[in-house]
């Protein structure tokens, strides 16, 4: 026996990324805009989804519910009667492009297919999954200090939602210091004040999908 | 467990390269791990030890390298070492450095060629 050592430069993130842009790809070729929603867990994610499904009725929507154990969102969404598939992750905190590669070929005629994350604001952001969008939400009921307690998720948004607007003078969260912390870490994002309960901010966030669904399809 | 499944990737590959080289024993991994992917050494030490059990990378060594953050505005090329997207001349930030997990290094013990 002798000892060797062995040079590997092996990017283990490479994969991922290899993955990502295969399902990239296909969104493109199929003019599906996917949509990656992350956020905490409880903050309305799964709401959102239905919520958007019911008011983009002239649209063909799909929905992809990745949940560490049980398929309670994937039952919920079903329900209204759209493509929809579960992803169980197990142990993961997270989706990777491989789960979501295995999942999308079924929704090849769909217009804009909904990708919820699992419930955690750390770990989803280090992986593409090849999505168009990336939405982070969070509700005021998780503390004012949420956004600057997870600086990463804000800074890769293209949106961020703020829920259970009429929440915050009930728990004392000071939603303009919400605000500023998102505006901080990232100027471009598309910030939306909502309640989605209430209905508050809704209107304002189909107008935006449909948008970027117009836009990435009349080019 | 964020850390976890960048052990199995991590021990994944090592093991397919020992392998390939008809490695017996694996004594050290060296990786790179970028500071801007948070990833606690201590906990990706225990997946790492959990991910071995009973492989030939079982009580392998394995050594970290951190590779500290570099983002550079896109606009006026002022440099920043931490995490942000936007340069004070109102530029955005691209990261240069520190999002990277790399397996770098492998020893292992092998058979000496047979004459």
């Amino acid at each position: 026996m002798h000892r060797i050592e062995v040079e590997a430069e092996v990017d283990l993130l490479a994969e991922n990324k290899r993955l990502a842009e295969e399902n990239r790809k296909f969104f493109r070729e199929n003019g599906i805009l996917a949509v990656n929603i992350m956020g905490a867990i409880g903050s309305g994610k799964t709401l959102l989804i239905e919520k958007t499904i019911e008011r983009l009725n002239d649209l063909k929507v799909g929905a992809i519910l990745g949940d560490v154990v049980c398929k309670a969102d994937y039952e919920r969404v079903s329900k209204l009667g759209i493509k929809a598939e579960a992803i169980n992750t197990g142990k993961e905190c997270h989706l990777d492009a491989h789960l979501v590669h295995h999942k999308i070929r079924k929704f090849e005629d769909v217009d804009i297919l909904l990708i919820e994350n699992v419930g955690n604001l750390i770990c989803p952001v280090d992986f593409d999954l090849g999505e168009d969008l990336r939405v982070v939400m969070v509700s005021v009921t998780e503390g004012d200090d949420v956004v600057e307690k997870h600086p990463k998720i804000f800074t890769i948004a293209d949106v961020v939602i703020i829920n259970k607007l009429k929440l915050a003078e009930f728990v004392g969260a000071n939603v303009e210091k919400m605000k500023r912390d998102v505006e901080r870490l990232n100027s471009r994002v598309k910030l939306i004040l909502m309640d989605l309960k209430e209905g508050i901010g809704l209107e304002e966030w189909i107008e935006y999908l449909r948008g970027e669904y117009v836009s990435r399809n009349s080019g | 467990m964020h850390e976890f499944s960048y052990a199995q990737a991590l021990v994944e590959n090592a093991l397919r390269i020992a392998e390939s080289k008809g490695a017996k024993k694996v004594n050290k991994v060296v990786v790179e791990v970028g500071s801007l992917l948070l990833i606690n050494p201590e906990q990706l030490r225990f997946c790492y030890e959990v991910v071995t059990k009973n492989t030939i990378l079982e009580g392998s060594e394995l050594e970290i390298e951190n590779t500290e953050a570099l983002l550079v505005c896109e606009n006026c090329g002022k440099e920043y070492r931490e995490l942000s997207s936007m340069c004070e001349c109102g530029g955005f930030l691209k990261v240069e450095r520190g999002d990277e997990f790399v397996l770098k290094r492998i020893v292992m013990e092998v058979e000496d060629a047979q004459n």
